[in-house]
């Protein structure tokens, strides 16, 4: 197959999938109800698509060519930051396909939430290839879109609905700043295409309001705090794949529109890579901070999802600020490990809520008290997610330690007095994260089982072999960490293109 | 600032961002709040529309126009949609009903 070809196969899959899904679904549904085939095709369609990505990536990852096709005037190509993004979309997409079945399976219209986990799963993929600036705008919208319902996806809930509502009014109002920057963008330049922007960017004022209007706006579904007031709720409220999604996949997706956005008026301030590392530091102080006081299992998970950006930010901010091409590939390898180890986290919480609530037909949040003696009613539940927990609190032989590693080397390599005091800062935040992820480990294995945990359900078969697949990504990405590096360094590299560099 | 029109667009734009920004910081009902976010996008849109003109690209500029009209009609029924389940659910529009999660 041609590489070209294979790229048009990747983006078009999903993006046909989802309504073929739906009305797959809902047709089946009305003949013979509880057969629920919506989830299989989904799989099915997630799965088929690896094949063409894999022909794509050894092109754009070997050969070190973007690949790209043209549909009429609309040009895609992926390049390296494109082809993480697809990978860890895909991967982490078909997993959680795989942990919902059982998961929803006391739900309603759940060819709606497969529908739309498949349709977010091609808007990120577009989103990380697009050449033109609108494009980039209504890709990002695509993936916004198909997350608002699935936030809200309990409905009968009045705290999903709450934490939809909040989530939409913000992003909504976010995109419309984007869009107010791209008319700047546009007004003055006479282009969209990122790299003519790039090119002819005159350095007026106007251009650096279209910047600060793409911080503000990318930077809400990005997380970055004072911006960030929606995650902890949507996070916490969504059915709990959809939390694997969002934290693992779709912050960092719109990180990476960020990325291209500010790469494309890069040369009107070399201010942006000292925003970009300002809120690093906020988003890793106020997460901590904030997971430290919580009391629910999936809220914590969220508020630490905050910190983990701050040291993605951090590692990219570095590249913004001094080239340094070390820490955007540290930043890239965080995304990575990240995505594993936080959708791991989020999907074991889910398997033991799953087990303590829903399979008891009971809609509540798993309190921290709840994982009481986890381990000795559900070992695997309980090891993964202390793997996971390990992993992001950055212990050595795990992925997270590898990750954090490569940002702290490449921001000292920076040899920039306010780099390695980051650094620092960083290392800092990153034991004071264990502050509240060791409790809940010693909770799980050395407390008495509660009352609650010896009258939870069993755990599903299909979701524990999501979560060892997820482990032996995060253990395995720790002891051969360069694994790896044949996704990042691409993605490094077209970052740092993308600036001129 | 003389009353060209393009000035007098510039104008429009501005007072339809603020107005649906202030909106959004007072208004409680919730179809009243995805109304603010229509005018905020409105404003954006009448932006592109002018931006293309200024360029001598009136038909890329009204095209993008068109495309954030679709875009934008989806929000709106995904949020009224909303706004539907939590009035049947919640029993009210007023926002300050949804405020039961904490920070």
């Amino acid at each position: 197959m041609e590489a070209g070809f294979a790229f048009l196969l990747v983006v078009g899959i999903p993006l046909l999938g989802a309504p073929l899904i739906y009305l797959i679904g809902r047709l089946v549904e009305r003949r013979q109800p509880g057969l629920n085939p919506a989830r299989w095709v989904a799989l099915l369609a997630l799965l088929a698509a690896f094949y063409p990505l894999g022909i794509a990536l050894q092109t754009v990852l070997n050969q070190g060519m973007p690949v790209s096709f043209s549909l009429g005037v609309i040009r895609l190509q992926m390049d390296g930051v494109g082809a993480l993004l697809a990978a860890l979309a895909l991967v982490l997409g078909a997993l959680v396909t795989l942990f919902s079945g059982p998961y929803l399976s006391r739900e309603d219209h759940q060819e709606k939430y497969y529908a739309l986990l498949v349709a977010m799963i091609g808007g990120m993929i577009g989103l990380g290839c697009t050449t033109d600036l609108f494009n980039l705008w209504v890709w990002f919208e695509l993936m916004a879109i198909a997350s608002y319902p699935l936030v809200a996806f309990h409905r009968h809930a009045p705290a999903a609905l709450e934490a939809g509502v909040k989530y939409l009014v913000q992003s909504a109002v976010g995109s419309a700043f984007v869009l107010i920057g791209i008319a700047l963008v546009f007004g003055q330049t006479g282009t969209l295409t990122l790299a003519s922007i790039r090119a002819n960017a005159p350095l007026t004022p106007v251009m650096l309001a279209a910047g600060a209007l793409f911080l503000i706006g990318f930077g809400v579904k990005a997380a970055l705090v004072p911006l960030h007031t929606w995650l902890p709720d949507a996070h916490s409220q969504a059915p709990s794949g959809i939390s694997a999604m969002l934290s693992g996949v779709v912050i960092e997706a719109g990180l990476i529109a960020l990325l291209r956005a500010l790469g494309a008026v890069f040369a009107v301030s070399d201010l942006w890579g000292v925003f970009l590392l300002g809120f690093a530091a906020l988003n890793m102080l106020l997460g901590n901070l904030m997971a430290l006081r919580q009391t629910q299992v999936k809220r914590m998970l969220a508020f630490s999802s905050l910190s983990h950006m701050g040291y993605i930010v951090l590692g990219i901010g570095c590249a913004f600020a001094f080239g340094a091409p070390n820490a955007a590939a540290g930043g890239f390898f965080h995304i990575l490990t990240h995505g594993l180890m936080k959708g791991l986290a989020f999907l074991a919480a889910g398997a033991l809520l799953y087990a303590l609530y829903i399979a008891n037909g009971q809609h509540q949040p798993l309190m921290v008290d709840d994982l009481d003696g986890a381990a000795t009613r559900y070992p695997l539940a309980a090891f993964t997610l202390s793997v996971a927990l390990l992993g992001l609190g950055g212990i050595p032989p795990l992925a997270g330690f590898m990750s954090k590693w490569q940002i702290f080397v490449g921001g000292f390599e920076t040899r920039q007095t306010w780099a390695m005091a980051l650094v620092i800062f960083a290392a800092l935040n990153s034991v004071l994260s264990l502050g509240y992820y060791a409790p809940l480990i010693n909770r799980m294995y050395r407390h008495q089982p509660s009352k609650r945990m010896e009258s939870g359900q069993p755990v599903s078969g299909w979701m524990n072999v999501v979560l060892l697949i997820l482990t032996l990504g995060v253990v395995g990405l720790g002891f051969y960490p360069t694994l790896a590096s044949w996704l990042t360094q691409p993605a490094a590299q077209s970052l740092l293109a993308a600036l001129g560099g | 600032m003389n009353l060209s029109v393009p000035n007098i667009v510039i104008l429009i734009v501005i007072g339809l961002l603020g107005v649906g920004a202030y909106a959004l910081l007072t208004v409680r009902n919730l179809i009243k709040v995805v109304v603010a976010l229509q005018i905020m996008v409105k404003a954006a849109m009448l932006a592109l529309v002018l931006a293309g003109r200024l360029q001598g690209q009136e038909n890329l500029g009204q095209s993008l126009a068109l495309t954030v009209i679709v875009a934008d009609t989806i929000v709106a029924v995904v949020g009224l949609a909303l706004a539907v389940e939590v009035r049947r659910v919640v029993g009210s529009l007023d926002l300050k009903a949804l405020t039961t999660l904490r920070r």
